[in-house]
């Protein structure tokens, strides 16, 4: 149960949106973009967070593209997890989906909820950070299209009243050879101990976890591509790189993910040298 | 007419359930309705310093909002230690501080946050080691002041040990001589959560006379009555306690906890029910949990196998609160041989008090702890020995005539047969191939087994009352006051009568509600003892009703009664089957062709209590703590990975001694319901606390269960040798299916990863500690 009233909009284009939260904002009402729900509902409910409306933007059709076209795999900030994976354009993507929370919730939270939202992990940017990605954000300018990488650091950088409407991610990166572990403390739905996506383009593998530290990060791709060492000590050197970035968490201990990484890259290397 | 007993039978409220027809407390329709929500404790252990309430008073639709300053009061059902608000300081995260009653539920919600608490935090007892350390913080400085509601309750004054249980056999110096190898363990098991699928419930209203009408989410609706009544100095007649199906309650709900909070909110809006339901994470941690646990224990046995001595301390991490705590000291104490027989033998088992959430009755009252412990130290015993820890448990299962820890003796009727259990077991686990084995896929299969034993502890006069009324067709309306927690007690209890009555369970017709205004009294639904004291008290029920339909059949047959007998709802002159009469022209009476009539309404009636029980000696633990025991084996088969350190379940077996099978597949349901649970334990369920004493995993998202997709293949057999005392020869087997799974599961890891497995739950990053360590 939500314990407070709050106003519920549901805009039919960005602009209607836009215009939607700044009326709230300048009659002194917190707004929230509102997509699944599922985290807005279940910290409403422990008063973790409290607004006075949400504006839904389901019905928004540019939210809801779910499409191949012009060379490339369009999603909407809308689509749900299981319509992403059932679509099944970017086989890493709905790996990588299919693996967040469990079946029931997939139907119910949006990529845009999982990348916008506030809980760390944000396992569905693992595929998009390493993969040619551009995003559409609704902006005070209107409409405007960047990397995905430009505004997502771990977490997406929006200013006040902006908003995720779609990805657009280059036909080419697809269907590309693919790697994606989940490990989790020990249930087999629970948040990652480390999940990490990855990829192998031409010669030059890409990858991308969370749950290592406090956001979604990138491993490096000169050592992960470094050719002159071999990969037992490319990974060494990695994880000694990444020793700050990893943390101690419900999940797992500090030592305890680099020992867990190590088996994941070394088992990614293997899988890709046979792939090759 | 053939048995009905043994057979797969539909429990009588499976249409209802499955159909969403079912109502439980939070769907009943009262009105008019108030609710009530909780304000919970940010701190482990702190002073309050000062609550404000006036911005939540003036908050919108409040009626009231109620601190321990309206209502000082302590609370508890074997030692009143316990306020239901926290008076004076809070004593573990999640304690309820303050209730907020509204006209809606989200108003009353709204209200309790504006209640501002200010704390003065305390150092906080966050462990067992800490509670029992040389000048511990002390949780309650009044220790010794409190009131006691059972006799069997020893406080140490000055520490945080509320309840302190001794046991003490043979000659230990003699037993240690005896013994060519002697082994020592330490074992820790943190707190967990009961996870019943409906969260606590409680209503109350206070009518206009003074009665109090309690509806409730209880295992224990009598007990409620009894409480409420001593709390509040209300007597016993005027308080009615109502209790609708429960969606599980795995002991959880066995004490009154939200049904004195609901007395309280109803006392300040009288004339209008109060609604009080928990949240998840209210039920998770503000209303009591699993015990914590830390042991040690010392075995020696002779070469030949034999344990010929054990030294054993418990320590049960009660939380902030008493609550059961001392009689769970009671029940490890009075089985810490487990199904063994150990001539000589010393333990010591004490209830202690940390700033943790407090703990209460859960599924296999403490013996899954005991379990825990007892059976890595016998699988440790055949390590040093070099033998099969199968032989090892062979060798020292207890036969007919040893004696337990009580010293009560063995009998294959009070105990079963724990052998036959574990030869069948050898088979289904396929244990002679040997364990562990290395696959072809670089994983390790293996596996491990463990016993199980439990008897009831019940109070000396658990007992229960049983009322049959018969309806115009000769059917017949079975009432008592077992509540339908999920096992089919109340089909049991039908199947029993059906038997006696020697007539179609279609014709038993159960009340399944208890309401203890109309149900006749029964202690409590817990201990796996329903089977036990319901279906003797409706067996006493059925010869009762029997005895007046033969009398009165006699009459209109016009024959002595013992030239009569009955089936299919027909009395009958044996020697000439065409004289007969059916029921439905005898339970109303018996109407002659003049219209004359004899005999009223017919009524059975039926009561049991345990007999024999006695309270155990403080100083050797010699007593009698129940009727009799249930065994069983038990083990898990798991597939390891030893890179990584992960694993899964493959397989899990249990063989029990059920006595006599009443129902098959509901009883392998039961079962497999225990064993899911029971490798919940093993895998994943804890509480974590920060050094605080906060606990940080209060929701299903990080406190995990084991889910559907995850279980093993589970295979259940029973062994049935009778005891002989119970009807049909039927033992309690209602929570046995989770005890000896967590250490079996146990067993196959420290088999599998070649670690000593000393705590649950085992994590990949605890077997890789562990293997990192050594």
């Amino acid at each position: 149960m939500i314990p407070f009233d709050f106003a519920y909009y549901r805009p039919e284009t960005v602009d209607e949106a836009w215009g939607c939260y700044f009326n709230l904002v300048s009659a002194n009402k917190k707004p929230l973009y509102y997509a699944g729900g599922t985290e807005i509902i279940s910290m409403a409910r422990v008063n973790s967070s409290v607004f006075d409306a949400v504006i839904d933007l389901k019905g928004i059709p540019a939210c809801h593209q779910l499409t191949l076209q012009d060379g490339a795999f369009i999603i909407g900030s809308g689509q749900t997890l299981t319509r992403i994976a059932e679509f099944g354009a970017y086989p890493l993507l709905s790996q990588t989906v299919k693996r967040i929370a469990d079946h029931t919730i997939q139907g119910q939270i949006t990529i845009g909820g999982n990348l916008a939202g506030t809980v760390k992990y944000r396992e569905a940017a693992l595929p998009l950070m390493i993969s040619n990605c551009r995003v559409k954000i609704m902006t005070r300018d209107g409409l405007l299209e960047m990397p995905f990488l430009q505004i997502f650091d771990g977490r997406l950088r929006l200013k006040e009243g902006e908003f995720l409407v779609s990805l657009t991610i280059d036909e080419n990166d697809l269907q590309l050879p693919y790697n994606h572990v989940k490990k989790t403390k020990m249930a087999k739905i629970d948040y990652p101990l480390i999940t990490l996506a990855a990829m192998k383009k031409g010669p030059e593998i890409k990858a991308a976890m969370t749950g290592y530290g406090d956001k979604p990060l990138l491993l490096p791709a000169d050592m992960l591509n470094n050719d002159s060492l071999p990969p037992a000590e490319r990974i060494t050197n990695m994880i000694k790189l990444l020793r700050d970035d990893c943390k101690s968490d419900l999940s797992g201990s500090k030592e305890y993910k680099e020992f867990v990484l190590q088996g994941i890259l070394e088992q990614l290397f293997k899988n890709f040298a046979e792939g090759s | 007419m053939e048995s009905q007993l043994g057979k797969d039978t539909v429990r009588k409220e499976a249409r209802d359930k499955v159909t969403g027809a079912a109502k439980y407390t939070n769907d009943l329709a009262d009105a008019p309705m108030r609710h009530a929500k909780l304000l919970t404790s940010s701190h482990a252990h702190a002073r309050i310093v000062a609550i404000d309430t006036s911005k939540a008073s003036a908050m919108p639709g409040v009626r009231s909002v109620i601190t321990a300053q309206d209502s000082h009061l302590l609370c508890g059902s074997m030692l009143r230690d316990r306020p239901p608000l926290a008076d004076g300081k809070v004593r573990y995260y999640g304690e309820p501080v303050a209730m907020v009653v509204a006209d809606e539920e989200q108003q009353a919600q709204a209200a309790a946050g504006k209640i501002q608490v200010t704390y003065e935090p305390l150092p906080v007892v966050n462990s067992i080691a800490e509670a029992i350390k040389a000048n511990p913080v002390i949780v309650h400085e009044q220790l010794m002041s409190y009131t006691k509601m059972e006799q069997e309750v020893y406080p140490l004054p000055g520490t945080n040990i509320c309840h302190r249980q001794k046991i003490s056999t043979g000659n230990l110096p003699k037993g240690w001589a005896d013994s060519e190898t002697v082994i020592e363990g330490s074992f820790t098991l943190p707190q967990s959560d009961h996870g019943a699928m409906e969260t606590r419930a409680a209503r109350c209203i206070i009518m206009p006379d003074g009665r109090v009408m309690i509806k409730s989410s209880s295992q224990a609706p009598y007990s409620v009555k009894e409480e409420i009544s001593a709390y509040f100095n209300i007597p016993a007649g005027k308080i009615i306690v109502q209790v609708p199906l429960v969606g599980g309650g795995f002991g959880g709900k066995t004490a009154a906890q939200l049904e004195v909070l609901a007395v309280i909110a109803a006392r300040a809006v009288q004339g209008q029910w109060i609604n009080l339901v928990n949240s998840r994470e209210e039920d998770l941690v503000s209303s009591p949990s699993h015990l914590g646990l830390a042991a040690t224990i010392k075995m020696g046995a002779a070469k030949d196998g034999k344990i010929m001595a054990a030294a054993m301390t418990f320590y049960i991490d009660s939380g902030a609160y008493a609550e059961i705590s001392p009689k769970l000291a009671k029940a490890i104490a009075v089985e810490c041989t487990g199904p063994y027989n150990i001539p000589n033998l010393q333990c010591d088992c004490c209830s202690v008090y940390t700033n943790h959430p407090y703990a209460i009755s859960f599924r296999g009252f403490g013996h899954e702890a005991l379990a825990f412990c007892l059976e890595r130290m016998v699988d440790k015993l055949a390590f040093a020995l070099n033998m099969d820890p199968f032989q090892v448990r062979l060798i020292n299962a207890v036969r007919p005539g040893d004696l337990k820890p009580t010293q009560e003796k063995t009998t294959l009727s009070n105990t079963g047969d724990i052998r036959q259990c574990l030869e069948k077991l050898r088979t289904l686990i396929n244990w002679d191939e040997g364990t562990p084995i290395k696959e072809a896929n670089n994983l390790i299969r293996a596996k491990g087994i463990a016993c199980l034993i439990k008897t009831s502890d019940t109070p000396t006069d658990a007992g229960a009352a049983v009322i049959l009324t018969f309806n115009s067709d000769g059917s017949i309306n079975l009432n008592c006051g077992a509540v339908e927690i999920g096992p089919a007690m109340k089909t049991t209890a039908a199947q029993i009568l059906a038997e006696r009555m020697k007539m179609s369970l279609e014709d038993i017709h159960v009340q399944l509600t208890v309401d203890t205004a109309s149900s006749p009294y029964y202690w409590k639904t817990v201990a796996s003892m329903t089977t036990y004291i319901i279906g003797r008290a409706v067996l006493n029920a059925a010869d009762d009703a029997l005895g007046q339909l033969l009398n009165l059949a006699a009459i209109a047959l016009h024959c002595p009664p013992e030239d009569l007998d009955f089936k299919d709802k027909i009395v009958f002159v044996k020697h000439d089957p065409t004289l007969y009469i059916a029921f439905k022209d005898l339970v109303k009476g018996y109407q002659f062709a003049n219209g004359n009539t004899i005999k009223g309404p017919l009524v059975g009636r039926g009561s049991f209590v345990m007999s024999r029980l006695r309270p155990l000696d403080e100083a050797t633990g010699k007593g009698k703590a129940g009727s009799s025991w249930t065994v069983g084996a038990q083990a898990v088969e798991i597939e390891y990975d030893p890179q990584q350190h992960t694993y899964r379940p493959l397989k899990a077996v249990t063989v029990i001694d059920a006595g006599k099978v009443l129902n098959p597949k509901t009883a392998k349901g039961v079962v497999m319901g225990g064993m899911c649970m029971g490798l919940g334990l093993g895998m994943n369920e804890e509480f974590v606390y920060d050094p605080y004493g906060i606990v940080a995993n209060t929701s299903f998202r990080t406190y995990k269960m084991l889910r559907y997709g995850e279980t093993p293949n589970y295979l259940v057999e029973f062994v049935e040798t009778p005891q002989i005392d119970a009807p049909y020869g039927a033992r309690g087997i209602g929570e046995h299916g989770i005890i000896a799974i967590p250490v079996a599961l146990a067993n196959a890891i420290a088999s599998a990863a070649q670690i000593d497995v000393n705590r649950l739950p085992i994590t990949p990053e605890y077997i890789w500690r562990e293997k990192t360590r050594a």
